[in-house]
């Protein structure tokens, strides 16, 4: 009967959920005053088959008397406390036993005796389920315990012991750890493209949980090292990490330590720094004083590589915690170190794809808009989300003989391509134009350069010829430019075909006068097609309310109002490449104003009347 | 970026031709879905239909894909045929374009 009830508590304690361990206990206050009399009749009566049963269970179970000595403790326990038998553990004090090891609860606040679950129940307070850490000041061995404790009491209700079950949990708490840490340095690793403060995160989330102290060195292409984060829970103790680096050697050792990793790609791991190595190491006097007072306990060095490249290395350092890293720590270093790596080799790609299609994209904008008499001229470039491709938005503005020409165009496609393509239909309208500069005339040259293309090469394009106050314009396949004047805003020209698509088709022109103050603002469909972060476009709607509203104002009002009211709409969203251009006629009575009008205005075709300002 | 399905594909055989519903929107990010579900027709139609009276949206690429499929028809000598939008937002790029008229609809391309 008593070992039947004994073995009850033992059940109760394994089966019953952490947190409604102590609700459990509470509620059943009445039942337990009764199984425990059993049970202290079943440690008297039947100690044999009590043993049989707590004795070969894997969790450690304690029996401590008020004075915290020893009455009973099963083998686990035995070996958990680390002592050969029962013996020799009931012959040592417990506050030697303590002095051993070094506890911290799980939130690394150093625990003391008294808030051990067996010693506040002697204290009559409620004990709940303790997690522990403790490192063994001698081996550097690092536990995870569950402490789970209740009170035997006597026939006046007294608590006359304490039993206490150790569950060691280990292995499950640092799989928990290590699994938090993975997915959190992992989700820094991706969430940025600036790697160096990516870096210096992961190193931020390494402390306290996985180590001391964490560093992070790269290899710069000149094959010296930089140390671009060194993390450790106390602030204040960087300051010594500081001191440390003016004392690195200028030259790394490749026979050992970040030198071995740095320079070969070899681990380099000493679980257990003595005094000694430390003086091997230090090249001076203050330089050991610093080695010891970071407190170098062990020392972790991984290689952060990509195949036969390494772009730097992964320092753990255990200290002041005693902790001995061991392989557990080895396996998850060399993880992060290899998604780092990743992450590195994929931010500098970047960047350097970026920079490319910066150049690329550049070249095939105009370095700056000419100055054109009697006009204002101003453009905007929004380069899409995607910064390291190049878009296919371009505009170009230059003249030819009596008049200015004006293009602006969307290849479809982006990258290399796109910008292969950009170059080729700029390049053939520029070089065109020298022999024949009517817009319909030219769009027609850039479909028929395209459609010899191997692959379907398609291009929008808006292209005007402005002689004097007139705007001869064509439209291929693009959005039509809006004419902002007093009379409000109206579309201009008509619609006509996509370059490079479609078989025997043709392009009108159509003629305009432009009046002072006038603007005739073109754009790609970027702008139209911009979407908010609902999925909602930009419409044409909203860009004829945005452009009414800037009427009046300069041209480069219009194009950074435009790209304004854009930009609210998007807030974030997703954005493709954009353009827009506006050419303002000078409102009469500015400067300049008046040269436009001194002229004839010609019609298409006819003989020009003046030559071009250019 | 995480976003939600914006595009639905029907398939639907009828003797020798093949028709695709398509609703939603047309756009650099949808095309691929569309271009897919071309890629895995098992045996090729006579007669391809893409029906697009519930396309929402289409921007250039949706027109480019549209554009390069009739290339491939014309090239492999395979019909096809399209149905245009009831959305204005979807038929504008093809008004824009030309290819309300170049390209084979099936009826007019409401204005």
């Amino acid at each position: 009967m008593g070992l039947e009830i004994a073995t009850q508590i033992f059940r109760r304690f394994r089966e019953a959920p952490e947190d409604s361990l102590r609700h459990e206990l509470t509620e059943a206050e009445r039942e337990r005053e009764q199984l425990v009399q059993e049970l202290r009749r079943a440690l008297r009566g039947s100690e044999r088959r009590f043993e049989a049963i707590v004795g070969s269970l894997v969790d450690a179970v304690t029996i401590r008397d008020r004075e915290h000595r020893f009455l009973y403790a099963n083998r686990a326990a035995i070996a958990h406390l680390g002592f050969d038998s029962w013996e020799q553990l009931r012959e040592t004090p417990p506050a030697q036993i303590m002095k051993d090891y070094m506890v911290w609860d799980e939130h690394g606040e150093p625990i003391a005796m008294e808030d051990i679950p067996s010693v506040r129940i002697l204290r009559g307070e409620p004990a709940e389920p303790l997690l522990i850490r403790t490192v063994h000041r001698e081996t550097g061995a690092q536990r995870w315990n569950l402490l789970k404790a209740a009170p035997l009491l006597d026939e006046a209700g007294e608590v006359e012991a304490t039993i206490t079950i150790i569950e060691e949990v280990t292995e499950r708490r640092r799989a928990e750890l290590r699994e938090a840490f993975l997915a959190q340095a992992s989700a820094a690793l991706a969430a940025s493209l600036d790697y160096e403060q990516t870096l210096r995160s992961v190193a931020a989330l390494a402390v306290p949980d996985v180590a001391d102290w964490c560093a992070v060195d790269l290899l710069d292409e000149d094959g010296d090292r930089r140390t671009v984060a060194v993390a450790h829970v106390d602030p204040e103790r960087l300051s010594v990490a500081e001191a440390l680096r003016s004392h690195m050697p200028d030259r790394l050792d490749p026979e050992q330590g970040i030198g071995r990793v740095l320079l070969k790609g070899e681990v380099a791991f000493y679980p257990k720094i003595t005094d000694e190595m430390l003086v091997a190491a230090a090249l001076d006097g203050r330089h050991l004083q610093l080695l010891r007072a970071v407190g170098f306990r062990s020392v972790l060095i991984v290689p952060m590589r990509l195949g036969e490249r390494i772009l730097g290395a992964m320092t753990l350092v255990g200290a002041e915690s005693e902790r001995a890293l061991d392989r557990f720590d080895l396996e998850l270093a060399e993880q992060v170190a290899a998604r780092a790596a990743v992450a590195i080799e994929n931010s500098r790609l970047y960047s350097a794809r970026s920079s490319i299609a910066r150049t690329l994209q550049q070249s095939l904008l105009p370095e700056q808009l000419p100055e054109i008499e009697g006009y204002e001229l101003a453009s905007i470039y929004l380069p899409g989300v995607e910064t390291s491709m190049v878009g296919g938005d371009f505009y170009d503005v230059w003249a030819v003989r009596d008049s200015w020409l004006i293009v602006i165009g969307d290849v479809t496609g982006k990258g290399i391509d796109a910008a292969a393509l950009t170059a080729l239909v700029r390049h053939t309208l520029r070089t065109a134009s020298e022999f024949d500069c009517s817009p319909a005339r030219l769009l027609e040259l850039v479909d028929s350069t395209l459609k010899k293309r191997p692959v379907l090469s398609l291009c929008t394009a808006m292209c005007v010829r402005l002689r004097c106050d007139e705007a001869t314009l064509a439209v291929g396949g693009h959005p039509l430019p809006l004419l902002i004047s007093s009379e409000g805003v109206a579309e201009l020209g008509e619609h006509g075909p996509l370059l490079g698509a479609f078989p025997s088709v043709r392009w009108r022109e159509h003629a305009v006068r432009l009046e002072p103050g006038s603007t005739l603002l073109a754009y790609t469909d970027g702008i139209t097609d911009a979407q908010d972060q609902g999925d909602r476009r930009f419409g044409f709607v909203r860009l004829r309310e945005a452009v009414a509203e800037l009427r009046g104002r300069s041209a480069a009002d219009v194009v950074e109002g435009l790209a304004r009211r854009l930009a609210d709409f998007q807030a974030g969203a997703h954005t493709d490449d954009t353009a827009a251009i506006a050419l303002r006629r000078t409102p009469a009575g500015a400067a300049g104003a008046d040269h436009g009008e001194a002229h004839e205005v010609t019609r298409a075709g006819t003989a020009p009347a003046i030559a071009a300002t250019a | 970026m995480v976003r939600q399905a914006r595009i639905a594909i029907r398939k639907q055989a009828r003797g020798a031709t093949l028709v695709l519903s398509i609703e939603g929107e047309l756009d650099i990010s949808t095309v691929p879905l569309l271009e897919q579900q071309i890629e895995t027709i098992d045996e090729s139609p006579t007669t391809l239909t893409l029906d697009l009276s519930g396309l929402t949206f289409m921007d250039s690429s949706g027109l480019r894909f549209l554009i390069e499929l009739n290339g491939r028809a014309q090239r492999e000598a395979w019909k096809l045929s399209l149905i245009p939008s009831r959305h204005e937002p979807a038929n504008l790029v093809l008004r824009i374009t030309g290819a309300d008229t170049a390209l084979p609809f099936a009826q007019q391309v409401p204005e």
